[in-house]
């Protein structure tokens, strides 16, 4: 039986191949993930278990909850080194600020590729894993020194001045010493500045206070015990751990930061292209069975019981997913250095170790790749066995339809319900977001499935529909690819599903990012007054006196800034802005709910606040009612809300005074200041001047309203063709599902080509009578994908309006799938078109 | 073999052309059909096959010619050759003056259009189309449009009456091979080649395309080549040419089909 199974792989070479191939791809997309997460995972992992070497115990603040915007904590006050010093077992302790900023020379912002720029204070100790090659330590106040990739990028040696731009402000300093750092290789871009504490505490926001305090141990005293015992000498608000623990944990936070957002981002795509090689296996396989039923039909009659045909099929489908996922594993590590290749291309230069193959990418890749391999092919083996001996002596015996086929119609229904339930389930049921993601994943897949399963209903309206023109394009070929398109209803139906699969997930993704576009340029537009927005570049925050600098420039009205910080309210990680009631009310047009009015601003003194709509509504708080803030450093507040707005895009959270932002958040966090500039004066002096004042703030990005929503726009897609850059790889697999299915269509009309071709048909006509039916197939893949896409886009955008994203179709894009269903039918027409235009007239006429 | 072939052919020939009025193989002045000295091997070495060996003969215009001769004697390669279907081995062949051996694809192809007609002995028609549609198919594949009286003279003929608009799937044997007499004829070919186009139905239906290939001949002055080893088929035709062992062995006009089968039984004794 495997014998049988062996031949048959080899008999049809070309559709084992692309079978393989399609299946392939998705396995690598997913080990490749794997790869590329653990490779950053150990980049990080390496930069902090060298940070941490030598150190027994790290203390630093506890942060109550952890969010993207949570900013630094306010540190330990300096006298907690003493407190340290003193518990017994203490061989030596030092605290530091560190910090992330940024560093310009000449004027211009040193790029880290996305990485940070950190500043440590130096604290003279023989714990550091600093290594000094040139000069040494700063000592006095404007000293930095700077490890040695920044000196030797930059061309800098000691007595260089550069600018330090730090969330404190920026000032100059001068290069007194180089270092090197223990594991630069896997640093990526990140850069390393060491300053003197007291610079450090003012460029910071740390007066007499510290961020970390690293201990040593005397001899003989483990980590472990050592812990224990300073943590009981601190106050509660200490963070005690070893340095091994500290290590692993800041490695979790950096890379959680990371894998977060890529590891599931990739998988699912991952995931997509898996789901649309399973539609490829399944069609392939059902082929087979349809193309061996004679065989398959003598086996049975030569005394083999179902069983052992159900064998030979699962043993093709067995070799053909372990030898996909073997060569995967191959092509996912390829991919992961494709695209470390691509992120240094695109100078992102993320900390990144060498070629990583964890057991578990191995295991996973080979799972997934044999499962799905032999999930998708065991409804066509199941039929297999149905074939009766009978078939091997009857002409064109057709394969009994299989006794589930009366209920597809029902079967797809509660599917699809099924499917509906898990997305809306996902969408508004309890649960964590990755737990709900996966629940709205499996509803999609359902959904999926479930439109394929009845699309083959919809083949015959369809491809008479699209037959129509091009059989007024050209009479014969139109006319019998649209016949042949129709010949085989299931057949079209499950190799259109799978390009719909792939083309559906693009139209979701580009429906939703039109959304956001357009109701963040809608919210823009009706919010915000000013001319001009300055904002930090790579989003680290501005100096906090970036508003009042600008406040004085010539030409302009109002700078009005806004700080920003997390914090947890109600349980909830909230936004809370900090704004000055006098001057942010010029530049912003608030959408008051009942009553509200600008006035209510310079009602807000340090504790009272007001609370966008929907924010309000989830935090379960209304007007006049009190909310319990509790800030990262674990400070807790009571605010009073004094009033509602409505602006679910740019500020949709809390907004206080500046004054009572400052009494919450130790450290101001200065994202945004937005310029009115006076009308008196021209624009483009006005933007002049600005530009001047901002020299003495390299990191500070000006631009005119208009650029400033061109560059989120920008933004959005950016991401967007990241994400159809990983989609393109299941469109692609699709492809191969069409190629199998014409191949086989040819294949079955050979006698039928002949006989044209034999009247009079040229070969160009038999090509292009191919290459139309796989473009009948291909649009009605791409229709169904853009119609299933809509529906989901729509559907999740019903769950996100409260977050301002509205519906919006991208009508051109979808003119452009379409387009690209078009290109995908004729490229996948051209080996099948090929092959069907060398058939020999001759052999064809006798072809039994 | 081979050169027992040799021998038997030229005493063959010769009675033939004694024997038979019309039985003239080459030499006519209105020849449409015209072939040189055509052979064809298949396979190499040993396993060489000499499928025909040496064949002339011209096709008056506007004579139905029927081939007949045993199993494996050739007659399909030759109807191949003839037609452009297949390339000799040596010799040549000429359709309406033109010189067809040596022509490229695109050459043969648009000679296939213009100049023949061809009915296979089954899958004649295209499953997805109806009859009418199957008629004009050579029409549509040229891109003419035929003109009307002359369409409509050929579903006359066919007599399909309201099955035009039927696909293949629901028409019996005879009237699929009617539609294929039909669509043969369409584009008004030069030659319309059948091979053993009864071969698949029985004597009743069988008669119905006779019938129509004859009227075909008589009424439009088709030029028809029939390959059948039916004696009965051959009775219609005007000229029947005896291959064998892929050499003519026998020329001759129209025959009843006692004569034929004595001349089949003094060709198998002559072997
Ligand atoms: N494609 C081929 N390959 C090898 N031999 C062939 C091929 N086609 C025909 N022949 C041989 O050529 C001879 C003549 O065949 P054919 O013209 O089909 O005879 P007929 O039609 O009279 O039965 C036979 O011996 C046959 O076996
Ligand atoms: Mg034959």
């Amino acid at each position: 039986m495997i014998r049988i199974a062996w031949r048959s792989l080899t008999a049809h070479k070309l559709r084992t191949i692309l079978t393989t191939l399609a299946i392939l791809l998705g396995v690598a997309m997913i080990c490749g993930t794997y790869v590329l997460s653990d490779q950053i995972d150990r980049g990080f992992k390496n930069i902090f278990t060298d940070a941490y070497k030598g150190i027994d115990v790290a203390v630093t603040r506890k942060a109550k909850f952890s969010g993207e915007m949570t900013g630094a904590t306010a540190g330990l006050p300096e006298s907690t080194i003493a407190q340290v010093r003193g518990v017994n077992g203490v061989a030596e302790a030092y605290g530091f600020v560190t910090g992330t900023g940024a560093v310009a020379v000449n004027g211009k912002v040193v790029s880290t590729g996305g990485s940070p720029t950190l500043f440590f204070s130096y604290a003279p100790s023989d714990i550091s894993n600093t290594t000094y090659v040139q000069g040494g330590p700063p000592t006095a106040p404007g000293e930095v020194s700077i490890i040695q990739k920044l000196a030797t990028d930059q061309k800098l040696h000691l007595g260089s001045v550069i600018d330090v731009i730090a969330p404190g402000g920026s000032d100059k300093a001068r290069v007194v010493g180089v270092f090197t750092f223990g594991a630069e290789s896997s640093l990526g871009g990140s850069l390393i500045v060491d300053t003197t504490l007291a610079d450090a505490q003012r460029w910071f926001d740390m007066p007499g206070s510290v961020s970390e305090i690293d201990v040593k141990a005397v001899p003989g005293v483990p980590p472990d015990t050592l812990a224990p015992r300073v943590r009981a000498a601190l106050p509660a608000y200490a963070d005690v751990k070893t340095g091994a623990q500290a290590a692993i944990d800041q490695t979790k936070q950096l890379s959680d930061a990371i894998g977060s957002f890529l590891r599931p981002m990739l998988l699912s795509f991952g995931g997509i292209a898996v789901l649309v090689g399973a539609f490829i296996i399944f069609n392939a396989f059902s082929m087979t069975v349809a193309q061996r039923r004679r065989e398959l039909a003598l086996l049975r009659a030569l005394g083999a019981s179902r069983r052992q045909v159900l064998l030979t099929i699962t043993c093709e489908a067995l070799a053909m997913g372990v030898l996909a996922s073997l060569l995967g594993i191959l092509a996912g590590l390829a991919i992961a250095a494709g695209i470390l290749r691509l992120f240094a291309a695109a100078q992102i230069d993320i900390p990144h170790s060498g070629l990583v193959l964890a057991p578990r990418t191995v295991i996973v890749a080979l799972a997934v790749g044999i499962l799905v391999t032999l999930l998708s092919a065991v409804i066509p083996s199941l039929r297999a066995t149905r074939v009766p001996p009978m078939a091997a002596l009857q002409e064109g015996a057709v394969l009994p339809p299989s006794r589930l086929a009366r209920f597809t119609p029902y079967l797809a229904v509660v599917l699809a319900l099924l499917g509906a339930l898990g997305i809306v389930a996902g969408m508004y049921g309890p649960g964590s977001a990755s737990s709900r993601l996966g629940v709205i994943a499996f509803g999609a897949v359902f959904v999926f499935v479930a439109v394929a399963m009845v699309s083959r209903y919809v083949i015959k309206p369809l491809a008479g529909l699209l037959g129509w023109p091009l059989q007024k394009l050209a009479p014969v070929s139109g006319r019998l690819a649209r016949d042949n398109s129709m010949r085989n209803p299931a057949r079209t139906a499950a190799t259109a599903s799978a390009l719909m699969i792939g083309l559906g997930v693009v139209v979701f993704v580009a429906v939703f990012a039109q959304g956001l576009k357009s109701s963040f340029i809608d919210s823009f537009d009706r919010s915000v007054r000013a001319d001009f927005v300055v904002q930090g570049q790579s989003y680290l925050p501005l100096p906090s006196d970036t508003a009042s600098r600008l406040q004085g420039v010539a030409g302009v009205q109002t700078a009005a800034g806004v700080e920003a910080q997390q914090a947890q309210i109600a349980k909830k990680t909230t936004a809370v802005y900090g704004v000055d009631p006098y001057t942010f009310p010029r530049i912003w047009k608030f959408d008051w709910v009942k009553g509200g009015s600008d006035a209510l601003l310079g009602k807000l003194g340090t504790n009272g606040a007001i609370v966008e709509e929907q924010t309000a509504a989830s935090l379960g708080t209304g007007i006049g009612k009190t909310i319990d803030v509790v800030t990262v450093d674990g400070k807790q507040a009571k605010l009073k809300v004094i009033g509602l707005y409505r602006e679910t895009s740019m500020m949709n959270g809390v907004i206080v005074s500046d004054a009572g932002y400052t009494a919450l958040f130790a450290k101001p966090q200065l994202f945004t200041v937005y310029v009115k500039g006076d009308p008196g004066v021209g624009m483009a002096q006005t933007e002049a001047s600005l530009k001047a004042a901002l020299v003495a703030v390299p990191t500070a990005d000006l631009q005119t309203a208009q650029q400033y929503k061109d560059g989120i726009v920008k933004q959005v897609n950016q991401i967007l063709n990241l994400l159809y850059g990983l989609l393109a790889m299941s469109v692609i697999i699709s492809l191969f599902g069409i190629v199998n299915t014409l191949v086989l269509a040819v294949f079955e009309r050979t006698r039928e080509i002949g006989l044209t071709r034999a009247i009079g048909m040229s070969r160009r006509q038999v090509r292009a009578t191919v290459r139309y039916e796989s473009v009948i197939t291909s649009i009605i893949g791409a229709i169904m994908g853009i119609v299933v896409g809509i529906v989901f886009a729509w559907v999740v955008t019903t769950r996100f309006a409260g977050q301002g994203i509205t519906f919006s179709i991208p009508g051109g894009q979808l003119v452009a799938f379409l387009i690209v269903g078009v290109i995908v039918g004729v490229i996948a027409a051209i080996l099948p078109a090929r092959r069907a235009a060398r058939i020999d007239i001759l052999e064809a006429i006798h072809y039994e | 073999m081979s050169e027992m072939t040799e021998n038997t052919r030229q005493p063959g020939a010769a009675a033939a052309a004694t024997t038979c009025e019309e039985g003239t193989t080459i030499g006519l002045d209105d020849a449409v059909v015209q072939a040189r000295g055509v052979t064809k091997l298949y396979g190499q070495g040993d396993a060489c096959v000499h499928a025909l060996a040496g064949v002339d003969i011209d096709l008056r215009r506007g004579a139905y010619t029927a081939v007949m001769g045993p199993s494996g004697s050739g007659k399909s390669t030759l109807m191949h050759i003839l037609a452009g279907l297949d390339r000799p081995s040596a010799g040549n062949v000429w359709i309406d003056g033109l010189e067809i051996t040596g022509l490229k694809e695109r050459a043969l192809t648009q000679l296939r259009r213009d100049k023949i007609g061809f009915i296979f002995q089954t899958f004649n028609l295209l499953a997805t189309l109806t009859a009418a549609e199957n008629i004009v198919l050579p029409l549509t594949i040229a891109g003419r449009k035929g003109d009307a009286a002359w369409v409509e003279e050929l579903v006359a003929t066919v007599g399909l009456g309201d099955r035009l608009g039927h696909k293949p799937a629901e028409l019996s044997g005879g009237q699929q091979q009617r539609v294929a007499v039909a669509r043969a004829l369409a584009s008004r070919p030069a030659v319309l080649f059948a091979d053993e186009p009864t071969g698949n139905l029985d004597s009743h239906t069988g008669e119905e395309v006779l019938q129509l290939l004859r009227h075909s001949s008589d009424k439009l002055g088709q030029t028809i080549v029939m390959v059948t080893h039916d004696a009965h088929a051959a009775t219609y035709a005007d000229r029947i040419v005896f291959l064998k062992d892929g050499v003519i062995a026998h020329d001759c006009g129209r025959l009843g089909r006692d004569e034929i089968y004595d001349v089949i039984k003094s060709l198998e004794d002559a072997g």
